[in-house]
């Protein structure tokens, strides 16, 4: 088949996309792709999506290409493309402008007659036109009045189509959807819209923004219309290792995000088991929605109580309570430190012990979790007790490494 | 649901270049230059020759179209549902926007559908009038190149009264903050929307005169040891930064920071937060820095 920028199935480019983006190191030899020649395929189609923000460096393993971006200089997600290069057929976009250019404003029409008008109207003005039988121009009007932008009604016995109406000032929208079609976790609708009006100077910048969900758009898209109208979802969710899919029929809660790597997860309740998970949304191949979940509104104080309790998402392997106290020497001029702990700390505490001395407290599951940003405090920190004793011995352990890497020597005579 | 056609890039390019034709204003050179802005970088190769040759058949050779009127698409239902949930989000307080024309879809989600679980807990204050006054009149300056006079309160607490030239409205989910980015005074450029007392308009500025405030990128470079899967959550940490990774053997990886100099301490932080999987290898200050707080922790044992 000859090559085309534009795909019929997302997810084959997804994870291209996603390696070119977080990694970017490998060579065209070490994808883990079915061929050299789909390697070659995918890497000039996003190189066509993505123009400038696509990069090459040459390694003695051959030509490494990978996307380079600081998403603070960046005005719009340019990951949003890829969502914009859907394949479609001559008759779909013929059809497309065609059905359009026919019901304009108050206009109610058959099949019957569109099709005729179609061809009468538009194919007659060319030598060699297109002929289109009732059957296709019903579908294509069928998805469409799906899609919202047709109606359909019954005239009688016969069923008429007519444009929707559509009220939405967008002007007046304009710098909101500008706003949230970066910040919003299906920011790629907006993106959508903003392409269909007039660009205007960018007024708002990001900083710790985060771009790599855009490639879950389509999958937190179809989970969130799931959970407004409570219905379950069919998820397929690749393995840690890769190498195996499994289906899941669940009950979806919530999506949780990270604001510290962008990450993000599904909150659901597996239907086959007792307990809440949170499912990787990068590792969800496909999410469906499907039937009406009869249990999810008393179902829903538990995931509120469940995600009371966690530190990050994961609930450890025994979902037990662990309690951690880590005592900090803090001086009076470092009040910015106690506004950290108050504002990260989310449900612990804070409680002054002492001259300069304060001890943060909290009950969470798996402590672990707390391990990276207990590290942040490295300086401050007289002592942290954890009833987990796995969280003291990894954080004095890795202590331990730290000083050797950086104090081995002794440290600079300048260093305190 | 919304990887459809209908949102993609080559049919917003046949609908600018229908739009030229049913004027009766197309060129050639129209169609080339329409699918050079509005698609993609390979798309030339596409565009045109399917319009010219028939393939989709809307123009003749003369370049007229049977088409009556220029293109133009409702809203599809999950655009406006999209535009509905964000009525129900705090920050839509900032924006005057109009409700109408979305009464007859459910929003696409509710409150509390999407949870941010670890940002920080002192986000603006989006309810309060006197911010969301401050935060239109900023923008307003920014959109309509207007000097602004703002009066507020430093981070020390102490008070200023500045004249300065509004540049952009900078957004961090993490901090669920807004800040003004300004120029104009000497050594600092950025204002936190939230501790504005009172801003007010002042003359209008020619915005070629105004130098944009250089970037003030570093480098920094690290060694990465992947244990615990420390590549991946490096690699996505840090995936918000320009950066550049080099395979040094089958676990050690090198990787390329750039960060803004304002941003050394947080970064210096989030480093430490990954512990000895990363070790810093330049810049010397940076060093310097991590060794001081370890040095200070060492005396705690």
């Amino acid at each position: 088949m000859a090559y085309s920028e534009l795909i019929k199935d997302f997810n084959k480019i997804r994870d291209y996309m996603r390696q070119f983006y977080v990694y970017g190191f490998k060579t065209r030899d070490e994808y883990d792709a079915k061929s050299a020649r789909s390697y070659d395929n995918e890497r000039r189609r996003i190189e066509s999506w993505l123009g400038d923000y696509m990069s090459f460096r040459q390694e003695p393993s051959g030509k490494v290409s990978f996307i380079s971006v600081d998403s603070a200089e960046v005005d719009a997600n340019p990951l949003y493309n890829a969502f914009k290069a859907k394949s479609f057929t001559a008759n779909d976009i013929v059809l497309n402008f065609c059905i359009l250019d026919i019901l304009q404003p108050g206009v109610k029409l058959g099949v019957s007659e569109i099709t005729d008008l179609i061809d009468e109207e538009y194919m007659s003005a060319f030598d060699d036109p297109k002929v289109f039988d009732e059957a296709t121009v019903r579908n294509k009007l069928k998805e469409y009045a799906k899609a919202g932008i047709l109606v359909s009604e019954k005239d009688g016995r016969k069923l008429v189509y007519s444009r929707s109406e559509d009220t939405v000032s967008l002007d007046d929208w304009q710098e909101a959807i500008s706003f949230y079609s970066e910040m919003d976790p299906v920011g790629v609708i907006g993106s959508f819209l903003l392409d269909k009006m007039q660009k205007h100077p960018d007024l708002f910048s990001y900083k710790h923004h985060y771009i790599l969900h855009a490639l879950e758009s389509d999958i937190i898209c179809t989970l969130l219309d799931s959970m407004t109208d409570d219905c379950t979802s069919s998820i397929k969710v690749q393995s840690k290792r890769k190498s195996i899919v499994k289906d899941y029929e669940v009950i979806p809660f919530k999506i949780c995000i990270s604001t510290e790597n962008g990450r993000g997860y599904l909150l659901a309740k597996d239907c086959n088991s007792r307990a809440f998970n949170m499912y990787r949304l990068d590792r969800i191949q496909s999410a469906e929605k499907g039937a009406f979940a009869s249990r999810k509104a008393e179902l829903m104080e538990s995931a509120e109580e469940f995600t009371s309790h966690l530190w990050n998402t994961s609930a450890g392997r025994e979902r037990t309570l662990n309690h951690l106290e880590m005592t900090l020497h803090v001086k009076r001029q470092e009040k910015h430190i106690l506004q950290r702990l108050n504002r990260e700390g989310k449900q612990g505490y804070v409680e002054q012990i002492g001259d300069e001395l304060y001890r943060f407290v909290i009950d969470v599951y798996d402590a672990t979790e707390m391990i990276p940003w207990l590290r942040t405090f490295i300086g401050r920190i007289e002592e942290l007790k954890c009833d987990n004793p796995e969280v003291e011995r990894v954080f004095y352990k890795d202590l331990e490494t730290l000083y050797a890497m950086y104090l081995k020597d002794g440290g600079e005579g300048d260093a305190v | 649901m919304l990887f459809n056609e209908i949102y993609g890039n080559y049919y917003n390019a046949v609908a600018e270049i229908l739009k030229y034709a049913v004027r009766g204003e197309l060129t050639q050179q129209d169609i080339y230059e329409i699918t050079d802005s509005k698609a993609f970088a390979e798309s030339v190769l596409s565009i045109p020759g399917a319009m010219n040759s028939g393939e989709w058949p809307f123009l003749t050779e003369e370049l007229t179209t049977p088409l009556h009127h220029e293109p133009k698409m409702p809203l599809t239902t999950l655009q406006k549902r999209w535009l509905k949930a964000l009525l129900e989000d705090p920050r839509i307080r900032l924006f005057d926007v109009p409700a109408e024309g979305l009464e007859d879809v459910e929003p696409l989600y509710r409150p509390g559908a999407i949870v941010y679980f670890d940002q920080y807990s002192d986000g603006d204050p989006y309810e309060d009038e006197n911010y969301v006054r401050n935060f239109r009149t900023a923008l307003q300056a920014i959109r309509e190149h207007r000097k602004l006079q703002v009066n507020f309160r430093g981070g020390t607490g102490r008070r200023h009264n500045w004249v300065c030239v509004p540049l952009s409205m900078e957004y961090s989910l993490k901090d669920d903050k807004f800040r003004l980015i300004v120029c104009g005074v000497e050594d600092n450029n950025i204002i936190n929307i939230a501790r504005i007392k009172k801003c007010a308009l002042l003359e209008e500025y020619a915005p070629e005169e105004v130098s944009e405030i250089s970037a003030r990128k570093k480098k920094l470079v690290i060694e990465l040891t992947d244990e615990r899967n420390a590549l991946e959550r490096v690699m996505l940490h840090f995936s918000h930064l320009r950066k550049e990774t080099m395979k040094l053997d089958d676990k050690t990886y090198q990787i390329t920071l750039w960060y803004d100099k304002d941003d050394e301490t947080e970064l210096l932080i989030r480093v430490l937060s990954f512990g000895p999987v990363l070790k810093v290898q330049e810049p010397k200050n940076f060093i310097r820095q991590i060794r001081k707080r370890l040095e200070m922790q060492k005396r705690f044992e």
